[in-house]
Order: structure tokens, then sequence, then C-alpha cells
């Protein structure tokens, strides 16, 4: 559970030796943004992205590394993390499938895109496959209301898509 | 009368001047050899109040949702006082049916950038935070090359044309949000944007006053930036010719619907996208003509007229001629003119679903703050959820309708407009097609009596 911060129980937060956040990211990331925001706590969205870019997902020491580095309280940055639907505080699959599911795309019949998916991977909204390969999500508005149904496949729009369209999508992942 | 040229859209092809299909990113290069950054140019010998006073005298409205006159919100700053001062641009762009801002990050963001640096200008402010929503990713890329570009030939930075502002080299920064349409919401922008959870702030201090990192900021909509390098370049009175104006012999302070506006449509009709005409165009216009009518097989019953917090219109009411301008709200009894972006909904869609597809999206994205916005759109939710399965009863219509007016009605009871929004889009629903509801609780009935 994202929310124990500490062992307890039969819970065991996963640590390991080699940081998340090494040297080089650090300098890295601190060159491109320290100097755009007049406090460090403003650099917890970027500094979430980058982690998330990285490894998937926000494991619990890459927060608390990450709230070292940009000087706040760990769980400052946990509170922040847990607010936005874009961040991932347990493991997800190595793809992501994001459906839409607001007005537009409901009308454009979403529900057969989402039922599609559905069959094709046998997972719920919101479950990752067994073999950790993709993970699948409902999400509102997703800004493509133009090409309704449309869904997120990574970093890309799929917009029109029909049921018979989805299973072409899925086998192009890798 | 048909809006004879694009303004927003000069460098983006757009039926029917174009076809969407050949739309292209504007390059700093292409967009300078069509009038591009001539207005910055003009503004640099102008004094700050002047810009502001041209903009003020355009009576250019917000085109976020709200409507609020840029000139004004640019005039409540208080005077330089040493330290620095923020611009946020809102791309935030999370409200449901709404797809307008994306166009132009994607495909002219420099028109949106030489809006940014003339804001920057005229309200003496040094940094901009470009707040983009996080699941926009190839917008983001376009507009971080842009950002580059702008860089690169001198917009902003060290060496920019602007000189110094504020006593400070002006820049502009990406920031990237994360998935909460709450964000969209100023105040809870600014929260995003120092690293917080995405809050709203209760108001006063207005961010005018104390807004990111406790400094005066100003905060505004992508399409409404992108509007005042026409304002500059041609004046006010070329930017007033078009929309619609105040009726004959109504006095100066009635506020008036000038310029053009971008319409998205969506749904189930012939030609969907973003469009662009003058404000006060009618409503059944904007579908026939340039959205191609409905698509073969269907028929319209309503529309969200400008995403889903406004309300609906039904299909009659349009048909009486609703006109889509900043009085939309007065005179059809909905919120207000919102985004734009239009959603048709045809006879095949319960409205029940609609309802609850909006009371799931509102309990979704209520932050949590105040008690009957988190409580009221998850009840709401509920019931909706139970009625649509055919489990409603009579009494829950009344208490919908309760629970919608009690969150929203109430002015100064919320922090900010999310559960404003919730009422509005659920008592116009429930209100404006009752027999629907009547006939999902009765189980005895069937038949719609809309």
């Amino acid at each position: 559970m994202a929310w124990i911060t500490k062992n307890s129980g039969s819970t065991q937060i996963e640590r390991r030796d080699e940081p998340y956040l090494s040297d080089e990211v650090k300098d890295a990331f601190n060159k491109r943004y320290a100097h755009r925001y007049p406090s460090r706590a403003a650099l917890a969205l970027p500094i979430l992205h980058e982690i998330q870019h990285h490894h998937g997902w926000l494991p619990f020491q890459a927060i608390e590394e990450a709230a070292a580095f940009i000087e706040v309280e760990p769980s400052v940055l946990l509170d922040t993390a847990t607010f936005y639907e874009e961040f991932f505080l347990e493991p997800r699959g190595k793809h992501t499938v994001w459906v839409c599911q607001s007005v537009s795309c409901e009308i454009m019949n979403e529900g057969k895109i989402t039922e599609a998916v559905r069959e094709k991977l046998g997972i719920e909204p919101g479950e990752t496959t067994d073999d950790g390969r993709v993970t699948f999500m409902k999400v509102e508005c997703i800004g493509a209301c133009g090409g309704a149904p449309c869904a997120l496949v990574n970093e890309t729009l799929h917009e029109n898509l029909s049921p018979d369209d989805v299973a072409g999508v899925l086998d192009a992942l890798e | 009368m048909p809006l004879d040229a694009p303004v927003l859209f000069k460098r983006v092809p757009t039926a029917p001047w174009g076809s969407a299909n050949e739309r292209i990113y504007v390059d700093y290069d292409d967009y300078v050899a069509q009038d591009g950054y001539a207005a910055l140019d003009k503004a640099v010998g102008m004094s700050p109040q002047d810009v502001v006073a041209e903009v003020k005298s355009a009576e250019l409205r917000g085109r976020g949702g709200a409507g609020f006159p840029a000139g004004m919100k640019w005039s409540f700053l208080p005077p330089p006082d040493g330290g620095p001062r923020y611009l946020c641009i809102n791309a935030d762009e999370s409200e449901p049916a709404t797809f307008k801002d994306q166009i132009l990050i994607q495909f002219d963001p420099h028109s949106v950038i030489e809006g940014i640096a003339l804001c920057m200008l005229a309200c003496e402010l040094d940094t901009a935070y470009f707040y983009i929503r996080g699941e926009y990713h190839h917008h983001r890329e376009a507009f971080e090359r842009a950002i580059a570009e702008a860089y690169d030939r001198g917009v902003f930075g060290e060496n920019s044309r602007m000189g110094k502002i504020n006593d400070r080299a002006p820049n502009l920064y990406l920031h990237r949000g994360a998935g909460a349409y709450i964000c969209g919401e100023e105040t809870a922008l600014i929260e995003s944007l120092e690293g917080k959870r995405g809050w709203p702030r209760i108001k006063p201090p207005f961010p005018a006053v104390a807004g990111a990192f406790a400094r005066p900021t100003i905060i505004n909509n992508v399409e409404t930036l992108a509007n005042v390098p026409h304002v500059i370049l041609h004046g006010a009175d070329a930017w007033k010719a078009r929309g619609k104006g105040r009726p004959d012999g109504a006095p100066p302070q009635v506020p008036a619907s000038f310029g053009t506006k971008l319409i998205g449509i969506s749904g189930p009709v012939r030609r969907p996208g973003v469009y662009e005409e003058e404000l006060g165009v009618k409503l059944t216009d904007v579908i026939e003509r340039l959205g191609g009518g409905p698509a073969p097989g269907e028929r319209i019953k309503a529309y969200f007229h400008g995403g889903i917090s406004m309300g609906v219109i039904s299909q009659d009411e349009a048909e009486q001629g609703v006109e889509l301008d900043f009085d939309i709200g007065k005179k059809w009894n909905n919120l207000g003119l919102g985004t734009a972006c239009i959603t048709v909904i045809p006879q095949r869609t319960s409205m029940v679903s609609m309802a609850r597809n909006c009371a799931r999206f509102y309990s979704h994205e209520s932050c949590g703050q105040c008690t009957h916005c988190r409580e009221g759109s998850n009840w709401i939710y509920k019931m909706l959820s139970r009625i649509e399965a055919g489990d409603g009863a009579t009494r829950d219509l009344d208490m919908l309708l309760e629970l919608a007016t009690s969150m929203g009605s109430m002015p100064g009871h919320n922090i900010c407009g999310l559960s404003d929004g919730t009422n509005w889009a659920i008592r116009t629903i429930v209100n404006k097609f009752f027999g629907e509801f009547e006939a999902a609780v009765t189980s005895k009935r069937t038949v719609s009596l809309v």
C-alpha cells in the first residue's frame, strides 16, 4: 500500500541499495528545472514526472529521495503525489491503455471499446495483466472529443476507434 | 452572416477556408511571414498602460469559460514593487467535450506565445508558466519546440527584444500538470504550480494581489491570449467589428460579446472538429453549416453547448434561436457560454445516462475540500446509477434536484465553482428532460413524455 511509509505488521516497504535518483539524473534535472521556480518545493511535479518516466511508477523510496532533493518532507511530496491521477503509487504494466469515458465518447459508443479491451486483455479497468504487460485504465475527457471514441495508449492518441481496431492496437504493443 | 475570414485560425486550415487534414505545425519563420510578432514589435514601442487600455477598450472577454474581461483583469494588478510578478497560462483544458485550445497549442503555438509576450509587456510580468494538462503529450512537444524557437529568436531570455521587464529578463516555462480537472481552476492551478495538491484557495486575496508564490499573478486562458496579438495589431475597433455588440441604446456598462470564438463540435455529426465563428452565431447554424448536420440515421435531442458544467440546451430551444454569446446563460436558463465546445446528444442516448456520466465526472474530480461538493456529487452519482439501473423512485427526482440546488446555488458556500457546475449540469438535464427521468423511475411507464 502506497500510504504505508514504514514496515508495519506483515507489510514491507521495498528498499534497494542503489538510489533511484542517481547523481547524473539530479544534476541534469537541476540544470533543466531548478532556475525556473523561486522555490524548490515547486519542483514536485517535474521530479515526480521524471521518476515516473524512468521507472513507470513512484516507488516510496524514490519519493523519499526526491523529497530530500527538493527539500520538503516525504509526507508533503507523498501528499502531492496521491492527489494526481497520472501518478502511479503501485507498479503498473509496461504499457498503459487509457480509454476515455466522458460524454462525447460515451455517446459515440465508448462502452463497446471498453468491452473490446476487457475481452482482449481479460482484465477489468484499473487492473494489470498477469504478465505485467498492459495496465487498463478508464479516464475522464482527454481532450480529443472531435475524434470520439478515443484512447491514449502510452503517449499515443488513437481517435475514431471502432471495437474491431482494438485488437490491432493492443497487438502492436511489444 | 458567416465569418468572412478567419482571425484566430488565420494560419490553421479550417473549413470552410481549408481542410483540417492540411494542418501543419507553424514554425517561427512561417509565423513571422504571416504577420507574426508584428503586434509585439508594435507594443514594444507603446507604454504598458496603452497596451492594457487597448485590450480594455476591445472588451476582450476571457475564453476559458467565465467570460471575465481580460483588460479589466489586467488592470487589477498593483504597481510593480521590485519583486517578481507572474503570468500563468491555463492550458489545463479538461472540461469534458472541450478540445479547442489543443489545436492552437499543437499547430499555431506562436500565436499563443505572442499573446503571452504581449500580456507580460502590458502587465509588467517577468515570468510566465504555461500550465499544460498531463494528457497532452504531442501538444507539449510542439509547444516546447515553439518555446525553444522563441528563445532562439529573441522573444524571451537575456537578449529579449522586449528588454528587461520588471527589471528582469522575461522567461516562459512549460509546467506539466498530472491529470486533475480541478487544476483548471485558477487558484488550484497556482497551488499545483507550487508543488502542492490542486486545492483551490479561498479568495480573497485574489491572484492579482497574491497568487503564485504569494506574488501578483495574472491567469489567462490560451485562446484569450491568442486573441491579443490581433487586438493590438489591428486595434480595438477592428476587433469590435466582429461578434455581437450590445443592443441599440444599451449603456456601455452592459457587457457585449465582441470578436470571434473557437467552437468545437463533437458527437454524431458529419464533420466533428474545431471551427471559428463570430460570437452571436445561431447554434443550429453552427451544427448545420460547420458540423454538416447530424450523422446519417441520427436525430438530435439536445446539446451540451459549452462543456458539461454549463448545462444542456434542448433541440426545441435551439430551434427557437439559441445564439452562442455571453448572454446565453441569462436567456436560456443555464450557466453561461462556457468554452463553446458543443456536444451533440442524439435521440438514442438516454439523458439519465448523460446525467450519470456528468455526476461521475464531478464526483471523481471534486478536490474534496468542501463537504457538499465532495459528498453531494458522489451521492448524486449513486442515485443516478440506481435510477439508470431501474431501481429509482419518484422521490429520488425531488431529492436529486434538492441536492443539486443546495450544492451550487448558495454563493459563498463553495471555495470554487466545481459544485456550481455540478448543480447546473444535473439540474438543467433533470428539469429540461423531466419526462425521461419520470419514465425511468416509474416501472409501468416505459415511454418518455418529452
